[in-house]
C-alpha cells in the first residue's frame, strides 16, 4: 500500500520528518516497508496487516498518524453546490437482501462529460501505482485510495427503469463484467440488477452494458456496503480479485459510503463538468447495532503491567475515532463502523498499548511457576544422539513426504495420503524413513563422496483407526569407505558388519541382555542374505544391510549403499539399562583355539548355539573365517576362540583341557563338525 | 623330567633319587638362562617374570614350598642358601632383561614424521536446525519450562479454529496448507499444541514446543514446504505483557549476543492480542546496516503476543482468571542466521559437505 505524505498533510498536521513519521507508524502497528522520494513527493510503502482494512487509505492512516501524535484529524472536504430536480427523482434504490447488502448510498450527476483527469489529481493516482483512465473512473479510483471506499459509476440511461436493485441472482441469468468475461450467475451471487437485469457483481465487478463511456452524460454513483463472506465468495469463486473485493473482504464501513459519495460529488462539482443533483438515495434499512464495550482501568494494568494514565486513554482512543466515557472502574466505549476488529475489552487495550508504545512498556521476568516436567524419554534420546554423532554419522534431517510408489516399496500398509500434495514425488507421508536416506545417499554419491555417513531422526506415519501415529525411528546410511582414507591405513570398503557393529553398539545402552540375531522376515528392500535385524524380548528392533541393488540401479545408484532402521519407539519405553557393577577377575582367562571346517549351510549363530552354556565359558569368537585355497568347496574354515574364567582362582591346564573336550564333542554331537589341529 | 614336574616334587624324593640340592638349584639356573636369553619383547620379559617369580604360581614359590620347606632338617640351611641367592640373582636377570627389552624396542624404531596427519576420526554433526533448538532448550530450561513436540498430523480445530482463526482466514486455504485426504492436515505451526497442553495441564505453565511444520509452499530459497518451528507460552494469574518483553529480551540476548536489543512493534496473530512482532538490532552490523538487514540495522525474528482470550476459553481455561504469552519462529531461520546459511535447501538435502561443517 502506497501513501503519499502531501497527501496525509490534507487531513493531519506533520511536522516530522519522513524518517522519524515512518518509524512512529512503524512502531505503532502499521509497518513501513520502504520510504521513497519521486519527483518530488515522498511515498510511504506499507505493509498492512490483514485485520486494519480501515488504514489502508490516506484518510485511516492519517488518523494514524493524529493519535499518535494526538492531533486533530481533517474530515475530506465533502461541501458541494447541488443544483436541479432531486436526485431521488431520477434515480431509485431497493436492497431486497438486507442481510448481503447492509447500505446502499446513490448520486446522480447529469450533463457529466468524461475527459483526462486533472493533473493533480492524476499525479496523486499514479504516484499510489493506479493508471488514470478518465474523469470518472479516476474520481472512484480517488477516493478509494482517499476514504476507502469502493465505488461504482453506472451510465444511468442504460439502466432500465433508472433503477437499482440489490438482489441475489437468479439461475440462468448472466453478466458480462468489464473485464469482458461472460459470467454465469447463481443465487450464491449478490448481483445489482437495474429493473431487469443484472448490471454488475455486487463488491466485485462492474458489468460492460452499464459502463462509462464517451459517450455518458447522466451517472449513478453507487457506494455501498456489502458482507464480506458475500464478495469473498464471489471473488473466489470467480477467482476475481478487485481493489473493490480487496476492500470489502476485509469490511468496510456503512457509514463511509455516504462521505465517500458526498465526496465524490463534491470533487467532480470542482472538477467538472457536470451537475451534482441535490440529495442521496440512500439506502439502510437496517441499521447494524453495535455493541458497548466494556474497558476496565484493572484489565489495562493486569494485561500490560503498567497502569497507563487515565488521560492517555481516553486521548488515545478519541484520537482513534472512538467516544469513551468514564466512570468509576473504567469506560463503557461505544464500537464504531470504521473500526469492526475492536469488539472486545483486550481489542481496547491493544488499541491504548499500541499508541502507548510498546516500548514504554518495561521490561519484566514472570516467576518461575512451576516446577518443569522432565520430558518423556529425553534423557533416552539424548544418549542415543551422543552416541550416533560418537559413531561418525553427521545428522541430517529431509522432507517427510516420498511418493505412494516408495511407500509400496519401502512401508506396509494405507499410506497417509495427502490431498494437495505439492508433487506426485511427494504424494504421500513417509512409512519408511529408509526411502528418505536413500535420497540422501544418493544426492552424496552424485557428488563424488567417498566417505558417507548419514542419520535421520524422523518420524513416520501411520493410520491408527480414526487417528494416526507417529513413531520415532533413527535410520543409518552408509557408503563408500569404512574410514576416511590415511595414509597410516589401508583403505576398505564400508561392509555389513561395520553397519551391524554400530547397530548393536546403539541398542547396547538400552538392553540388560544381548539381543538376537533375526536372519529371517527381512524387508524385501533390502538384499537378500545381505541384511539382518536384532531383537529382544520378541520385538523386532532394527533392521540393516544392503539396499537390494536393484532398487539402488533403479536410483543409479551403483555402488553398495547400506541402511539401518533403528525403532525408536520400541526402544526408548525399555529406558536406559541401569549399569551394575559385577566383580572383576583376580586372575586371567584362558584360551583354547580350535580350527574347524563347518559346511556353508551352518552359521556362527548355530555353532555358538551348539557350544551352549559350559562352567566358566566365558566367551565364544570367530578369530577368522576362510574360504577358498584348501578348503573344499561349499565349507569354509573356521577358527574359533573359546575363553574361560574363574573370578578367583587359575583354571589348571587339566581343567581347561577338559571343557577344551567337551566343547569338541558338543560340536561333534550337534552338527557332526569336526575340529582340526 | 621336566623343571615343572621337578619343582612340584618334595625335595626328599629326589635326592632318594640321586639328586642333591646343588644340582637341583644349578639346572634350574641353567633353565633361566636359557629362557631368558630368548624374552626379546617386553611381553616375553613379563611372561618369563610370571614363569619363575610369580607370587603364587612361580617356579621359584613352588621350590619354595617343595624343596625348602618340605627340606629334611639338616638341609634346610643349604637349601635356604640356595633358594635366596636363585631368587636375587633371577629378580635381578628379570629386571635387567625387562629394561633391555624397552631399550632394544626403542632402537628397534625408526623417528617418526609427528607432522604426518594422523587418520581422521571425527564426531558426526549436529544438525544446524537441532544446534539451533539445543541452544534456545538451554536458554529456557532454566527458567522453568517444559519441554513438549505434539503430532504433526492435526486436526482443522486445533489448528486454526481452537486458535482463533476465522474460517475465512488464508491461511485455512489449499494454497496455504497441506491437507490430509480425510480432511486432517499438516500442522502448520507449532501452537496446536499450546491448545493441548492448555487442555490437558493446569496453570501454572511454562512450555516451549518444538518440531516440524508444514506449507503448501515450493521450495526455494527461502522456502520451505517443512521446516522447524518452536513456540514458548506461560499461562499464570499475573502474566504481563512486560512478562513477555522480559523473557524475549533475555532470550534474544542469550541467542544472538549480550549487545542484542529487542524492538517490540505491534502487528496481528488471530491467537494473541496485543501482538508483536520482535526486531533486534542486526547481528551482523550491529545496527549499523548491512546487506542482511537491508540496511535497515534491525532483522525480524519472531512473533508474539498476549495469548487471545478466544484461545483460553476455547482450551477451557478461565480467560478472567488466567492470562499468558506466547512467542514463535522459525528454527531454521534462527540457525540460518547464527551460522550464515543462505539457502535453505541446505538444510534438507543432506550433502555431506554442509553438515560436516556443523561437526
Ligand atoms: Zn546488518
Amino acid at each position: 500500500m502506497r501513501i503519499l505524505l502531501s497527501w496525509l498533510k490534507d487531513f493531519v498536521e506533520i511536522n516530522e520528518s519522513p524518517r522519524e513519521l515512518a518509524d512512529a507508524l512503524t512502531m505503532a502497528g502499521m509497518a513501513v516497508d520502504a520510504v521513497e522520494s519521486e519527483a518530488g513527493e515522498t511515498v510511504f510503502e506499507f505493509d498492512i496487516t490483514s485485520n486494519r482494512p480501515d488504514a489502508m487509505n490516506h484518510l485511516g492512516m492519517a488518523r494514524e498518524v493524529a493519535a499518535i501524535y494526538r492531533r486533530p484529524l481533517r474530515a475530506p472536504c465533502t461541501a458541494c453546490a447541488e443544483s436541479g430536480p432531486p436526485a431521488a427523482s431520477k434515480a431509485s434504490v431497493a436492497i431486497q437482501d438486507p442481510d448481503a447488502c447492509v447500505r446502499y448510498v446513490g448520486r446522480v450527476f447529469t450533463d457529466v462529460e468524461v475527459r483526462p483527469s486533472p493533473d493533480w489529481m492524476r499525479r496523486r493516482l499514479e504516484l499510489c501505482g493506479i493508471r488514470s483512465i478518465n474523469s470518472l473512473a479516476d474520481l472512484t479510483n480517488y477516493v478509494l485510495l482517499e476514504i476507502g471506499q469502493p465505488t461504482h459509476a453506472f451510465d444511468l440511461d442504460r439502466l432500465a427503469g433508472a433503477a437499482i436493485v440489490v438482489r441475489r441472482a437468479r439461475h440462468g441469468e448472466t453478466l458480462v463484467t468489464l473485464d469482458g468475461e461472460d459470467r454465469d450467475l447463481t443465487d450464491g451471487h449478490l448481483a445489482i440488477c437495474d429493473a431487469e437485469m443484472p448490471v454488475a457483481l455486487a463488491g466485485v465487478m462492474g458489468g460492460r452494458a452499464t459502463e462509462i463511456t464517451a459517450e455518458t452524460r447522466n451517472v449513478l454513483l453507487e457506494a455501498a456496503w456489502f458482507r464480506p463472506s458475500v464478495i469473498r465468495n464471489a471473488a473466489r469463486g470467480f477467482k476475481l480479485f478487485t481493489e473493490a473485493s480487496h476492500r470489502f473482504e476485509r469490511g468496510a464501513d456503512w457509514n463511509a459510503a455516504p462521505q465517500a459519495a458526498d465526496r465524490i460529488a463534491a470533487l467532480l462539482a470542482r472538477t467538472g463538468p457536470g451537475q451534482v443533483l441535490p440529495g442521496r438515495v440512500d439506502c439502510f434499512p437496517r441499521k447494524p447495532k453495535l455493541s458497548r464495550i466494556r474497558l476496565e482501568r484493572a484489565q489495562i494494568r493486569r494485561h500490560l503491567g503498567i497502569q497507563v494514565d487515565d488521560a492517555d486513554v481516553e486521548g488515545i482512543l478519541s484520537a482513534l475515532g472512538f467516544e469513551p466515557s468514564s466512570d468509576k472502574s473504567g469506560w463503557s466505549v461505544p464500537a464504531v463502523s470504521h473500526r469492526l476488529d475492536v469488539e472486545r475489552g483486550i481489542d481496547l487495550i491493544e488499541e491504548v498499548a499500541r499508541i502507548y508504545g510498546f516500548a514504554n512498556i518495561p521490561a519484566t521476568l514472570p516467576s518461575v511457576g512451576a516446577a518443569p516436567e522432565p520430558t518423556p524419554q529425553a534423557a533416552e534420546d539424548a544418549r542415543m544422539r551422543a552416541a550416533v554423532r560418537g559413531l561418525g554419522y553427521d545428522e541430517t534431517i529431509g522432507f517427510a513426504f516420498i511418493s505412494s510408489d516408495e511407500a509400496e516399496r519401502f512401508g506396509s500398509g494405507d499410506p497417509v495420503s495427502l490431498r494437495n500434495p505439492l508433487s506426485q514425488l511427494w504424494d504421500v507421508m513417509r512409512n519408511s524413513a529408509v526411502p528418505t536416506m536413500v535420497r540422501a545417499l544418493e544426492w552424496n554419491l552424485r557428488r563424488n563422496q567417498p566417505f558417507v555417513r548419514l542419520a535421520e531422526f524422523g518420524r513416520v506415519y501411520r493410520r491408527a483407526g480414526a487417528s494416526y501415529e507417529e513413531p520415532g525411528v533413527l535410520t543409518l546410511g552408509a557408503t563408500g569407505t569404512a574410514r576416511q582414507t590415511s595414509w597410516a591405513e589401508p583403505a576398505r570398503e564400508v561392509g555389513f558388519y561395520d553397519v551391524k557393529a554400530d547397530v548393536a553398539a546403539l541398542l547396547a545402552p538400552f538392553l540388560q541382555d544381548a539381543p538376537s540375531i533375526v536372519t529371517e522376515g527381512v524387508p524385501s528392500y533390502y538384499r537378500k542374505k545381505h541384511a539382518a535385524g536384532l531383537r529382544s524380548d520378541g520385538e523386532v528392533l532394527a533392521w540393516f544391510g544392503e539396499l537390494d541393488p536393484e532398487l539402488a540401479r533403479e536410483r543409479k545408484i551403483r555402488q553398495a549403499v547400506w541402511v539401518a532402521e533403528i525403532f525408536l519407539e520400541r526402544l526408548y519405553v525399555k529406558g536406559l539399562r541401569r549399569p551394575t557393577h559385577g566383580k572383576l577377575p583376580k586372575v586371567p582367562a584362558v584360551s583354547r583355539d580350535f580350527s574347524l571346517l563347518v559346511p556353508d549351510a551352518i552359521d556362527f549363530a548355530s555353532i555358538t548355539e551348539a557350544v551352549g552354556e559350559m562352567p566358566d565359558l566365558d566367551s565364544v569368537e570367530p578369530v577368522e573365517v576362510f574360504r577358498g585355497k584348501n578348503v573344499p568347496e561349499g565349507s569354509y574354515s573356521l577358527l574359533l576362540r573359546a575363553w574361560w574364567q574363574r573370578l578367583d582362582e587359575s583354571l589348571t591346564d587339566e581343567e581347561v583341557n577338559g571343557f577344551a573336550a567337551e566343547l569338541r564333542s558338543r560340536l561333534q554331537s550337534r552338527l557332526g563338525i569336526a575340529t582340526r589341529t | 623330567m621336566s623343571i615343572e614336574r621337578k619343582t612340584g616334587r618334595p625335595i626328599g624324593d629326589l635326592i632318594r633319587e640321586g639328586d642333591d640340592p646343588e644340582q637341583l638349584y644349578g639346572e634350574l639356573r641353567a633353565a633361566f638362562e636359557r629362557e631368558c636369553s630368548q624374552a626379546v619383547t617386553p611381553q616375553q620379559g613379563q611372561a618369563l617374570r610370571d614363569r619363575w617369580l610369580g607370587r603364587r604360581s612361580g617356579l621359584l614359590s613352588a621350590t619354595n614350598d617343595h624343596w625348602l620347606k618340605a627340606a629334611p632338617r639338616e638341609l634346610k640351611p643349604v637349601v635356604g642358601k640356595l633358594q635366596n641367592l636363585l631368587r636375587r640373582d633371577l629378580e635381578a636377570a628379570v629386571k635387567a632383561a625387562a629394561e633391555a627389552t624397552v631399550r632394544e624396542r626403542v632402537q628397534a624404531e625408526p623417528d617418526l614424521d609427528t607432522t604426518l596427519p594422523g587418520p581422521e576420526r571425527s564426531y558426526g554433526a549436529v544438525h544446524p536446525a537441532r544446534l539451533a533448538l539445543e541452544e534456545v532448550l538451554d536458554i529456557f530450561r532454566p527458567l522453568g519450562y517444559t519441554v513438549a513436540e505434539g503430532p504433526e498430523i492435526e486436526t482443522f480445530y486445533y489448528n486454526f479454529e481452537a486458535l482463533n482463526f476465522p474460517p475465512d482466514h488464508p491461511a485455512v486455504d489449499e494454497m496455504d496448507t497441506l491437507f490430509l485426504k480425510d480432511g486432517a492436515l499438516l500442522r502448520t505451526h507449532t501452537s496446536p499444541c499450546q491448545i493441548r497442553i492448555m487442555e490437558s495441564k493446569s496453570p501454572p505453565l511454562r512450555y516451549v514446543v518444538h518440531g516440524k511444520v508444514y506449507r503448501n509452499d515450493t521450495p526455494d530459497a527461502t522456502h520451505s514446504p517443512m521446516f522447524h518451528q518452536l513456540e514458548m507460552f506461560a499461562v499464570d494469574e499475573s502474566i504481563t505483557f512486560g512478562d513477555l518483553k522480559g523473557t524475549l529480551e533475555h532470550f534474544v540476548r542469550c541467542f544472538f549476543g549480550p549487545q542484542t536489543e529487542a524492538r517490540f512493534r505491534p502487528s496481528f496473530f488471530p491467537f494473541t492480542e496485543p501482538s508483536a512482532e520482535v526486531d533486534i538490532t542486526c547481528p551482523f552490523c550491529t545496527g549499523s546496516g548491512c546487506r542482511i538487514c537491508k540496511q535497515t540495522g534491525f532483522i525480524e525474528v519472531l512473533g508474539c503476543g498476549m495469548i487471545d482470550p478466544n484461545v483460553l476459553r476455547n482450551a477451557g481455561l478461565d480467560p478472567e482468571r488466567y492470562q499468558g504469552f506466547a512467542a514463535g519462529f522459525g528454527l531454521d531461520r534462527f540457525a540460518m542466521l547464527k551460522y550464515s546459511i543462505d539457502d535453505i535447501p541446505l538444510m534438507y538435502q543432506g550433502d555431506a559437505r554442509f553438515l560436516r561443517q556443523f561437526r
